[in-house]
Formats: structure tokens, sequence, C-alpha cells
């Protein structure tokens, strides 16, 4: 479904990624765990066009995404949610969430239906949608930022530190919602940056550990980095 | 001071306050979504007062409706607006949106020396006017006092409806919503699907327009001469400034913050009245340097 090959990122004189290179297969749930500053970030926003190649090919089911400018990249079914939320908080929980439906111009009756599927997946969310989205916590607008990220990705869903600042309680509810996520969309990719792999235990079956922007074999990785 | 001056200070304040706001909410929606101070909304400002002079004038000599100088404002104002718009952002700044700031306001300034150049070929460097829309609407008296209608009626219902309808365009039509989503946070913005350069072109295109409505809403109240542009663009970063950068509510606020303190000044201590609003402004950035309305930029990764 995805896959980076030998992919260099340099920001400024840094750099950032190192030939990285990893598969993720439909339907798979890929980790991609390392330090503080290792670049898993970078690794994602790489994906979604963000941050700029300066070699490497990153394809998207067969697609070369260098041909795909990075806002046309939703529309392949990628979705994204960042590790520091980004929510519009101009508008309510519900309207980021249908953003990129309107933006798509998708048919009310088709986002409605997906919206519905959101909701039965990450219920919190219903009980929020009215809310401004600049008033909910940090650790709810997690869970706005999977549902828009849902809402788009149909095909690969990309979470950046998924459970980084959530107290206990909504930690294992977000856990939850990924885990009726992986029942329900069997084709569906994803990926998780994890600091602490622990986290992830039961619900990856890939793990890619990334190193000062290299990726290295798994074996050799502690299983607690972080 | 006395009560008749009191008056009439408001009521130049208000008015002037109506145009200086239409100038500044452009610039300010620009700024926000592209994070350029376009100092070429200034050519913007004076070419729409030309151009509606232009026309007003052409009207006025056939032998037309004189009322049909009411739309030839709007028609002149929309025309200047959309061609100077698009032709700046797809022929200018596209190509410098990766650039530094610093560029990005120089070619701007370019721009705007562009823009005043073409003034000086098309309409020499004589004085224009064209009063005809201000004398047929004729004059109302506020306490007693005869004031002209199209100043204290019509500039500030038109400032008022812009005001309104761009607030309601952003809240509730999708155009509206995407460009308030990439003025928030582009990057994210993007990841949703949205054309951030699409977004740069049509706000560009707005906030022209609402600088050209200024310039042809002001051109039958004033002499219509070289430097008018650069008068507007300085007071409008004054307004923008105060304000804090990218805000609509604000900038409609400050106008009248500033306009009221220039128009007072002008009756007060004449000898400062060019002066006020940038005392204004320093005032406010002092102690806010955000601006009145803003709230602190907020962190980026
Ligand atoms: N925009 C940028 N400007 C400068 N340096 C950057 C930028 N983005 C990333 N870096 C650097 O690249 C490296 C990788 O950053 P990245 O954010 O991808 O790491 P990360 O694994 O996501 O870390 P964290 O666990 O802190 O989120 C870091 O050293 C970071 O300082
Ligand atoms: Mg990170």
């Amino acid at each position: 479904m995805l896959a980076l090959e030998r992919v260099n990122v340099r920001i400024g004189a840094m750099h950032v990624l190192r030939n990285v290179t990893l598969e993720v297969r439909p339907g798979a749930t890929a980790a991609l765990v390392g330090r503080n500053g290792a670049g898993k970030t970078t690794t994602l926003r790489t994906v979604m066009g963000l941050a700029a190649r300066s070699s490497g090919t990153i394809t998207f089911a067969g697609t070369d995404l260098d041909a795909v400018p990075p806002h046309r990249r939703p529309a392949l079914g990628i979705g994204y949610a960042p590790e520091d939320r980004r929510l519009f908080s101009a508008f309510s929980v519900e309207e980021n969430i249908l953003l990129p439906d309107r933006v798509a111009r998708t048919r009310n009756a088709d986002a409605a239906r997906k919206l519905e599927r959101v909701y039965e997946t990450v219920p919190e969310l219903k009980e929020l949608r009215r809310r401004p989205a600049g008033s909910v916590s940090g650790g709810q607008g997690k869970m706005v930022a999977l549902g828009r990220a849902l809402m788009i990705g149909t095909r690969l869903v990309l979470l950046d530190e998924p459970f980084q600042g959530l107290a206990p309680a909504l930690a294992r509810r977000y856990g939850d919602a990924l885990r009726r996520l992986r029942e329900r969309e069997r084709e569906l990719s994803l990926v998780i940056t994890e600091s602490n792999p622990a986290l992830l235990a039961g619900l990856a079956d890939t793990t890619f550990v990334i190193e000062r922007g290299e990726v290295v074999p798994a074996e050799t990785a502690p299983d607690h980095v972080g | 001071m006395d009560p008749i001056l009191l008056v009439l200070a408001t009521l130049d304040g208000i008015a002037y306050a109506a145009l200086v706001f239409l100038v500044a909410v452009g610039l300010t929606l620009i700024f926000g979504v592209m994070r350029i101070l376009n100092v070429a909304h200034g050519g913007f400002y004076a070419i729409g007062a030309y151009a509606a002079a232009s026309l007003v004038l052409s009207v006025s000599g056939a032998d037309l409706n004189p009322w049909l100088t009411f739309p030839a404002l709007l028609v002149a104002a929309g025309a200047v607006g959309a061609v100077l718009g698009l032709v700046i952002e797809r022929g200018l700044l596209r190509h410098i949106y990766a650039k530094e700031e610093v560029l990005q306001l120089l070619v701007t300034f370019a721009a705007f020396m562009i823009l005043e150049d073409v003034q000086r070929l098309v309409w020499g460097v004589q004085p224009y006017a064209a009063t005809d829309p201000v004398r047929l609407l004729g004059t109302v008296e506020v306490m007693g006092i005869p004031y002209n209608a199209y100043q204290i009626i019509l500039l500030p219902a038109i400032a008022l409806l812009v005001l309104v309808g761009l607030r309601w365009f952003l809240r509730h039509t999708l155009s509206g919503k995407v460009i308030t989503a990439v003025t928030e946070d582009r990057e994210t913005a993007i990841t949703v699907g949205i054309d951030a350069r699409r977004v740069f072109t049509i706000t560009f295109v707005i906030g022209a327009v609402l600088a050209s409505l200024g310039g042809a809403l002001a051109s039958p109240t004033t002499a219509i001469q070289l430097g008018l542009g650069a008068e507007m663009i300085v007071l409008s970063f004054a307004v923008v400034a105060t304000a804090g950068l990218g805000q609509v509510e604000g900038a409609a606020l400050a106008a009248l913050l500033i306009g009221l303190g220039r128009s007072f000044a002008v009756y007060l201590v004449p000898e400062l009245d060019v002066l006020i609003p940038y005392m204004i402004m320093v005032l406010v950035l002092l102690v806010r340097p955000q601006g009145l309305f803003a709230v602190a930029e907020k962190r980026r990764i």
C-alpha cells in the first residue's frame, strides 16, 4: 500500500531522514517507534508532502506520490492526525471532522454515512460534536483529530504519537477506538508513531524502529525507547 | 470643545473610518491567509479611485441618467480589483511564496511603485474631481448641521454591509470556511485537501476588490491625484497593526478609533492630524504588541 524507498530529507543543514525504507501492506498496522527527534513526525509529514524530500521515492497504491501535489493526497484516501491535533478552532468539532468532505464536495448523504461510521468507531465524538473545537481538552482534541483523519483515510491513516499527553482513561478509550477500527476496516493500512512501543502492544503487526533519521532492524532495538 | 465641532469631527471621523476600513480589511484578510503585507494594496486603492472618477466623468458627460454614476463606481471598483488582483497574484506573488518575508514585502513594494507609474501614464499629473454622486444624494441635517448624505449615510452603510457580509461569507460558505481554515493553519488545511494556492488567489482578488472599492467610493469626496495610494496604504497599515494582523472585526473598530482620532485632531490640534493615527498605533503596540484584538501567535511545530 505504502512504500518509502531510500527517502532522504534535509531541513536546513540537518539531514533529518537518511535512506528511510519501509513498506506497509494493505490492512497492516505498522508502528514507527523512536526517541524524541528521531524523525517520526518528519516521516509522516514527508508522506503528506509537507516536508520536501531531497531524494528517494514514495509510492502509494502503485502511484508515485511525487506526481500528486500535497493537497490532492487526501483524495487518494490518506488521512493524517498530527501529533499536536491541529484542529480549526473557528469551527465546531463536527465541522472539523466534516471539512475534508466539504472540500472534496462529497455528496451530503455519503458524508453523513461516513460520519456515522466514524461516530461508531469513536463514540466519544458524538457527545462533543457541537462543541467549538477550541474548547475541547487536549486529549479530546486528539480524538477529534483521529475522527477527521478517519473521514479522509479510507485506505491509509497516519497517526502521529496518538497516545502522547492522553490521561490514562482517555488513552484506553483511544486504544479501544483503534481496535474497533482494526476490526471494522480490514483493508485499511495504519501507521502509528510512538516513542513508547509498549502502548502499541497487540495493535501493531509490523514495527519499524527509527534512530537519528535511520530505520534500523527491529530486533536490535530495546523494547522500550524514549 | 464647541458642540458643533464635536459633531462635525465625529461625522468626519466616521466617514473617513468607513473608507479606511474597506482598504484595511482587505489588507488584513490577505495577510491572514498569505502572511504577506501587501504594499501594492495602496495601488489598488488609487487606481480604483482614478478609474471610478474617469467612469463617473464619462457618465456625467454623456447624456445619461446621472444616477448611473453609482453603478459606475461599483463597476470600476470590481473591474480594477479583479484585473489587478489576478495579474499581481498570478504574475508576481505566485513565484515568491516560498521566499523570505523581506523579499515578499519588497516585491509588493515594487508592485506598488509600478502601479504608481501606471497612474502617471494613464491619468497624468493633474488632479481629477468627479463629485456627482455626492451632489445627487444632497445633505442631511445632523443636530442642525448640514452634512453630505454620501459621506455620513452611504459610506458607513457600505462599510457595515461589507463587514457583515464578509463575516457571513467567512462563517457560512464553503469558500469562506476554506479561507478561515488556511488563515488558521495552512499546513493542516492542505492535509484535509484544501488547495492553498487557489485560496491565495481568491483571497487576494477579494482583498484587491475591497481596496479598489475603497478608492472608488472615496473618489467623489476628494481630489484624486498622485500620492493618494501612499497615504492610504500607510494609514491602513496603522489600522491593521492596531487591530492585530488578520483581524476582520478588529479592523473595523481600529478604523473607527483611528478615523475618529484623526478627525478630532484636525479640529483640536491640526498640527498633529497626520501623526495621530500613528501615535495611536504606537501606543497600542507598546501595550499590546500583537494588536488590540489578536490572540498571541499559536505555537507551531
Ligand atoms: N522544521 C524543522 N526545522 C528544523 N529542524 C527540524 C524541523 N523538523 C524537524 N527537525 C529536526 O529533525 C529531527 C527529527 O524531528 P521529528 O519531529 O521528525 O522527530 P520525532 O521523531 O517526531 O520527535 P518527537 O518524538 O519529539 O515528536 C529533529 O532533530 C528535529 O529537531
Ligand atoms: Mg514527532
